[in-house]
Protein backbone atom coordinates (compact mmCIF):
# COMPACT_ATOMS: atom_id res chain seq x y z
CA UNK A 1 0.00 0.00 0.00
CA UNK A 2 2.65 2.26 0.76
CA UNK A 3 4.50 1.03 -2.25
CA UNK A 4 1.85 1.82 -4.50
CA UNK A 5 0.82 5.32 -2.87
CA UNK A 6 4.57 6.36 -2.96
CA UNK A 7 4.34 4.93 -7.25
CA UNK A 8 1.74 7.58 -7.16
CA UNK A 9 3.19 10.32 -5.30
CA UNK A 10 6.01 10.27 -7.65
CA UNK A 11 4.09 10.09 -10.56
CA UNK A 12 2.54 13.29 -10.10
CA UNK A 13 3.79 16.72 -11.23
CA UNK A 14 4.30 18.16 -7.65
CA UNK A 15 7.24 15.68 -7.07
CA UNK A 16 8.38 16.21 -10.36
CA UNK A 17 8.54 19.81 -9.88
CA UNK A 18 10.38 19.08 -6.15
CA UNK A 19 12.67 16.83 -7.24
CA UNK A 20 14.43 18.75 -9.46
CA UNK A 21 12.19 19.86 -12.20
CA UNK A 22 11.89 23.47 -11.06
CA UNK A 23 15.66 23.04 -9.54
CA UNK A 24 15.29 25.85 -6.76
CA UNK A 25 12.49 24.42 -4.40
CA UNK A 26 14.19 21.57 -3.00
CA UNK A 27 17.26 23.86 -1.56
CA UNK A 28 14.83 26.63 -0.88
CA UNK A 29 13.02 24.25 1.20
CA UNK A 30 15.73 22.81 3.01
CA UNK A 31 16.84 25.98 3.94
CA UNK A 32 13.17 27.05 4.83
CA UNK A 33 13.50 23.42 7.02
CA UNK A 34 16.48 25.02 9.12
CA UNK A 35 14.71 27.89 9.27
CA UNK A 36 11.71 26.20 10.65
CA UNK A 37 13.97 23.96 12.99
CA UNK A 38 15.74 27.03 14.65
CA UNK A 39 12.51 28.72 15.61
CA UNK A 40 10.93 25.42 16.61
CA UNK A 41 14.27 24.54 19.30
CA UNK A 42 14.98 28.03 20.22
CA UNK A 43 11.52 28.02 21.81
CA UNK A 44 11.03 24.70 22.85
CA UNK A 45 14.69 24.98 24.67
CA UNK A 46 13.03 28.79 26.36
CA UNK A 47 10.36 27.07 28.00
CA UNK A 48 11.85 23.06 28.47
CA UNK A 49 15.42 24.83 29.97
CA UNK A 50 13.09 27.40 32.47
CA UNK A 51 11.08 24.44 33.66
CA UNK A 52 14.47 22.04 34.18
CA UNK A 53 15.58 25.54 36.26
CA UNK A 54 17.55 27.87 34.47
CA UNK A 55 16.62 31.57 34.32
CA UNK A 56 13.94 31.02 37.37
CA UNK A 57 13.44 34.48 36.99
CA UNK A 58 11.45 33.88 34.26
CA UNK A 59 7.34 33.24 34.96
CA UNK A 60 6.13 30.76 32.76
CA UNK A 61 2.70 31.89 31.93
CA UNK A 62 4.15 34.22 29.96
CA UNK A 63 6.99 32.37 28.23
CA UNK A 64 3.91 29.86 27.20
CA UNK A 65 2.92 33.12 24.82
CA UNK A 66 5.99 32.45 22.47
CA UNK A 67 4.34 28.50 21.81
CA UNK A 68 2.59 30.16 18.64
CA UNK A 69 6.99 30.73 17.25
CA UNK A 70 7.13 26.70 17.95
CA UNK A 71 3.54 25.89 15.91
CA UNK A 72 5.14 27.82 12.96
CA UNK A 73 8.63 26.39 12.91
CA UNK A 74 6.91 22.90 13.26
CA UNK A 75 4.19 23.62 10.69
CA UNK A 76 7.23 25.09 8.41
CA UNK A 77 8.65 21.59 8.70
CA UNK A 78 5.90 19.73 8.24
CA UNK A 79 5.35 21.46 5.01
CA UNK A 80 8.84 21.32 3.50
CA UNK A 81 9.36 17.70 4.87
CA UNK A 82 6.23 16.28 3.13
CA UNK A 83 7.64 18.35 0.37
CA UNK A 84 11.00 16.33 0.04
CA UNK A 85 8.97 13.35 0.72
CA UNK A 86 6.41 13.96 -2.21
CA UNK A 87 9.66 14.70 -4.29
CA UNK A 88 11.17 11.42 -3.44
CA UNK A 89 9.22 9.13 -1.41
CA UNK A 90 11.36 5.87 -2.32
CA UNK A 91 14.43 7.41 -0.54
CA UNK A 92 12.08 7.34 2.44
CA UNK A 93 10.09 4.50 2.76
CA UNK A 94 12.79 1.92 2.87
CA UNK A 95 14.57 4.21 5.04
CA UNK A 96 15.60 3.31 9.16
CA UNK A 97 16.87 6.69 9.83
CA UNK A 98 12.99 8.40 8.54
CA UNK A 99 11.16 5.74 10.52
CA UNK A 100 13.00 6.73 13.63
CA UNK A 101 12.89 10.28 12.83
CA UNK A 102 8.78 10.02 12.25
CA UNK A 103 8.75 7.54 15.74
CA UNK A 104 10.48 10.46 17.51
CA UNK A 105 8.30 13.56 16.33
CA UNK A 106 5.19 11.33 16.95
CA UNK A 107 6.58 10.61 20.70
CA UNK A 108 7.20 14.75 20.98
CA UNK A 109 3.83 15.26 20.18
CA UNK A 110 2.75 12.87 22.44
CA UNK A 111 4.33 14.66 24.92
CA UNK A 112 3.08 18.01 23.66
CA UNK A 113 -0.31 16.43 24.30
CA UNK A 114 0.29 14.75 27.80
CA UNK A 115 1.30 18.24 28.73
CA UNK A 116 -1.88 19.72 27.70
CA UNK A 117 -4.60 17.21 28.49
CA UNK A 118 -3.23 16.20 32.19
CA UNK A 119 -4.04 19.97 32.47
CA UNK A 120 0.16 20.04 33.20
CA UNK A 121 -0.22 22.89 31.20
CA UNK A 122 -2.42 25.07 33.22
CA UNK A 123 -0.63 24.03 36.70
CA UNK A 124 3.03 25.40 34.57
CA UNK A 125 0.56 28.25 33.45
CA UNK A 126 0.76 29.72 36.77
CA UNK A 127 4.52 29.14 38.31
CA UNK A 128 5.83 32.67 38.58
CA UNK A 129 9.06 33.77 39.28
CA UNK A 130 11.31 31.95 41.53
CA UNK A 131 9.39 28.97 41.62
CA UNK A 132 10.04 25.83 40.56
CA UNK A 133 7.21 23.79 38.30
CA UNK A 134 5.64 20.29 39.18
CA UNK A 135 8.08 16.97 38.85
CA UNK A 136 5.81 15.67 36.32
CA UNK A 137 6.55 19.81 33.92
CA UNK A 138 10.19 18.69 34.49
CA UNK A 139 10.44 15.32 33.22
CA UNK A 140 8.57 16.25 30.44
CA UNK A 141 10.51 19.09 30.05
CA UNK A 142 13.79 16.66 29.91
CA UNK A 143 11.80 14.17 27.40
CA UNK A 144 10.91 17.06 25.10
CA UNK A 145 14.73 18.00 24.45
CA UNK A 146 15.96 15.11 24.23
CA UNK A 147 12.88 13.91 21.85
CA UNK A 148 13.16 17.02 19.63
CA UNK A 149 17.71 16.17 19.77
CA UNK A 150 16.89 13.01 18.63
CA UNK A 151 14.16 14.50 16.04
CA UNK A 152 17.64 16.73 14.68
CA UNK A 153 20.09 13.27 14.82
CA UNK A 154 17.85 11.26 12.71
CA UNK A 155 17.05 13.74 10.49
CA UNK A 156 21.09 14.48 10.06
CA UNK A 157 21.81 10.13 9.82
CA UNK A 158 18.61 10.29 6.60
CA UNK A 159 22.13 9.57 4.09
CA UNK A 160 24.45 8.21 6.54
CA UNK A 161 21.93 5.33 7.85
CA UNK A 162 19.45 5.53 5.49
CA UNK A 163 19.58 6.33 1.77
CA UNK A 164 18.59 9.66 1.33
CA UNK A 165 19.88 13.13 0.38
CA UNK B 1 47.68 28.05 -1.23
CA UNK B 2 45.94 24.73 -3.34
CA UNK B 3 48.99 22.85 -1.72
CA UNK B 4 48.31 23.78 1.77
CA UNK B 5 44.40 23.23 1.53
CA UNK B 6 45.41 20.15 0.07
CA UNK B 7 47.72 19.08 2.73
CA UNK B 8 45.04 20.50 5.46
CA UNK B 9 42.62 17.59 3.97
CA UNK B 10 45.24 15.21 3.81
CA UNK B 11 46.11 15.26 7.56
CA UNK B 12 44.74 12.18 9.61
CA UNK B 13 41.84 13.77 11.12
CA UNK B 14 40.68 15.52 8.09
CA UNK B 15 41.13 12.06 6.13
CA UNK B 16 39.27 10.31 9.23
CA UNK B 17 35.99 12.70 9.40
CA UNK B 18 35.87 12.39 5.19
CA UNK B 19 36.44 9.15 4.53
CA UNK B 20 35.73 7.25 7.78
CA UNK B 21 32.63 4.95 7.70
CA UNK B 22 32.04 5.15 11.07
CA UNK B 23 28.83 6.80 12.21
CA UNK B 24 31.48 9.04 14.64
CA UNK B 25 32.81 10.44 11.77
CA UNK B 26 31.29 13.27 9.21
CA UNK B 27 27.71 11.91 10.82
CA UNK B 28 28.31 12.89 13.78
CA UNK B 29 29.89 16.53 13.46
CA UNK B 30 27.63 17.38 10.96
CA UNK B 31 24.48 16.22 13.87
CA UNK B 32 26.40 18.67 16.30
CA UNK B 33 26.24 21.42 14.12
CA UNK B 34 22.63 21.38 13.74
CA UNK B 35 21.98 20.77 17.66
CA UNK B 36 24.88 24.02 17.82
CA UNK B 37 22.49 25.55 15.28
CA UNK B 38 19.42 24.98 17.16
CA UNK B 39 20.40 26.14 20.28
CA UNK B 40 22.29 29.48 19.33
CA UNK B 41 19.70 30.63 16.29
CA UNK B 42 16.65 29.32 18.02
CA UNK B 43 18.00 31.32 21.63
CA UNK B 44 18.70 34.51 19.52
CA UNK B 45 15.35 34.34 17.74
CA UNK B 46 13.68 34.06 21.03
CA UNK B 47 15.28 37.16 22.66
CA UNK B 48 14.83 39.05 19.23
CA UNK B 49 10.91 38.37 19.36
CA UNK B 50 10.85 39.25 22.75
CA UNK B 51 12.46 42.58 21.65
CA UNK B 52 10.18 42.81 19.22
CA UNK B 53 7.72 42.66 21.34
CA UNK B 54 6.01 39.08 21.26
CA UNK B 55 5.43 37.67 24.55
CA UNK B 56 5.28 40.99 26.42
CA UNK B 57 5.06 40.07 29.85
CA UNK B 58 8.21 38.24 29.72
CA UNK B 59 10.82 39.93 31.91
CA UNK B 60 14.08 40.23 29.66
CA UNK B 61 15.90 40.85 32.43
CA UNK B 62 16.39 37.32 33.00
CA UNK B 63 16.87 36.14 29.68
CA UNK B 64 20.30 36.76 29.64
CA UNK B 65 21.06 33.50 31.28
CA UNK B 66 20.72 32.11 27.91
CA UNK B 67 23.63 33.54 26.72
CA UNK B 68 25.75 30.57 28.41
CA UNK B 69 23.39 28.01 26.05
CA UNK B 70 24.05 30.54 23.03
CA UNK B 71 27.96 30.32 23.85
CA UNK B 72 28.19 26.80 24.21
CA UNK B 73 25.70 26.68 20.85
CA UNK B 74 28.42 28.71 19.09
CA UNK B 75 31.78 26.47 20.15
CA UNK B 76 30.34 23.28 19.44
CA UNK B 77 30.02 24.82 16.25
CA UNK B 78 32.66 26.58 15.95
CA UNK B 79 34.86 23.57 16.44
CA UNK B 80 32.19 21.17 14.28
CA UNK B 81 32.57 23.55 11.49
CA UNK B 82 36.43 23.90 11.55
CA UNK B 83 36.49 20.05 11.37
CA UNK B 84 33.77 19.76 8.37
CA UNK B 85 36.07 22.60 6.63
CA UNK B 86 39.62 20.89 7.03
CA UNK B 87 38.02 17.79 5.65
CA UNK B 88 36.72 19.64 2.56
CA UNK B 89 39.32 22.36 2.72
CA UNK B 90 40.03 22.49 -1.00
CA UNK B 91 36.55 22.99 -1.91
CA UNK B 92 34.63 24.95 0.27
CA UNK B 93 37.95 27.52 1.00
CA UNK B 94 37.24 28.14 -3.01
CA UNK B 95 33.36 28.44 -2.66
CA UNK B 96 32.36 32.14 -2.51
CA UNK B 97 28.97 30.99 -0.29
CA UNK B 98 31.53 30.24 2.04
CA UNK B 99 32.77 33.23 2.63
CA UNK B 100 29.24 35.07 2.41
CA UNK B 101 27.88 32.50 5.25
CA UNK B 102 31.13 33.28 7.42
CA UNK B 103 30.19 37.16 7.11
CA UNK B 104 26.74 36.42 7.89
CA UNK B 105 28.14 34.59 10.87
CA UNK B 106 30.25 37.67 12.10
CA UNK B 107 27.71 40.06 11.81
CA UNK B 108 25.58 37.99 13.81
CA UNK B 109 28.24 37.25 16.70
CA UNK B 110 28.92 40.79 16.77
CA UNK B 111 25.57 41.62 17.16
CA UNK B 112 25.18 39.52 19.62
CA UNK B 113 27.43 40.89 21.57
CA UNK B 114 25.97 43.96 21.22
CA UNK B 115 22.65 43.04 22.08
CA UNK B 116 24.25 41.32 25.36
CA UNK B 117 25.93 44.99 26.34
CA UNK B 118 23.43 47.60 24.79
CA UNK B 119 20.57 45.74 25.72
CA UNK B 120 20.82 43.70 28.77
CA UNK B 121 23.55 46.04 30.13
CA UNK B 122 21.19 48.52 30.73
CA UNK B 123 20.10 47.79 34.67
CA UNK B 124 16.61 49.60 34.18
CA UNK B 125 15.85 47.40 31.28
CA UNK B 126 12.25 45.90 32.45
CA UNK B 127 11.39 49.39 33.81
CA UNK B 128 10.99 51.33 30.46
CA UNK B 129 9.59 50.04 27.22
CA UNK B 130 12.20 48.31 24.71
CA UNK B 131 14.00 50.92 22.43
CA UNK B 132 13.57 51.94 19.27
CA UNK B 133 17.59 50.97 18.99
CA UNK B 134 16.82 47.45 20.80
CA UNK B 135 14.10 46.65 18.29
CA UNK B 136 16.64 47.33 15.36
CA UNK B 137 19.16 45.49 16.55
CA UNK B 138 16.85 42.21 17.56
CA UNK B 139 15.29 43.08 13.59
CA UNK B 140 19.31 42.78 12.54
CA UNK B 141 19.97 39.29 14.31
CA UNK B 142 16.82 37.95 12.76
CA UNK B 143 18.09 38.84 9.08
CA UNK B 144 21.39 37.98 9.80
CA UNK B 145 20.67 34.60 11.27
CA UNK B 146 18.48 33.70 8.29
CA UNK B 147 21.38 35.09 5.96
CA UNK B 148 23.83 32.69 7.33
CA UNK B 149 21.33 29.56 7.64
CA UNK B 150 20.39 30.31 3.92
CA UNK B 151 23.82 30.49 2.43
CA UNK B 152 24.91 27.36 4.65
CA UNK B 153 22.68 25.74 2.97
CA UNK B 154 23.07 26.65 -0.27
CA UNK B 155 27.19 25.78 -0.19
CA UNK B 156 25.65 22.30 -1.01
CA UNK B 157 24.60 23.89 -4.32
CA UNK B 158 26.55 26.31 -5.44
CA UNK B 159 30.68 26.00 -6.15
CA UNK B 160 32.53 23.36 -6.20
CA UNK B 161 31.26 19.39 -5.14
CA UNK B 162 31.43 19.47 -1.29
CA UNK B 163 30.09 16.87 1.43
CA UNK B 164 31.10 13.45 2.76
CA UNK B 165 31.43 10.72 -0.36
CA UNK B 166 28.19 9.30 -1.81
CA UNK B 167 26.32 12.05 0.33
CA UNK B 168 23.98 13.21 -2.89
CA UNK B 169 23.31 16.67 -1.65
CA UNK B 170 22.59 18.07 -5.00
CA UNK B 171 19.76 17.84 -7.53
CA UNK B 172 20.16 15.42 -10.18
Amino acid sequence: MIQSFSTWLHSTRLSWAVAGGIPWIWPLCETLHFIGLALLMGIVSVLDLRMLGMAKELPLGPLQRLMPWAILGFTINLITGALFFTGDPTQYIHNVAFGFKLLFIGLAGVNVILFYVTGLYRRVDSVGAGHDVPAAAKVAAAASLILWIGVMYWGRMLPFIGNAF
Amino acid sequence: MTSFLTAVENTAFATWVRESSSLLAYPAILFLHTVGLGFLVGLNAAIALRLLGFAERIPLAPMVKFYRVMWIGFWINALSGTALLAADATTKITNPVFYIKMGFVTLAVVNMVLIRRRVFGNPSLDLSPVTGGAKVLAVLSLVFWTGAITAGRLMAYFGPVSGAPGLKNRIP
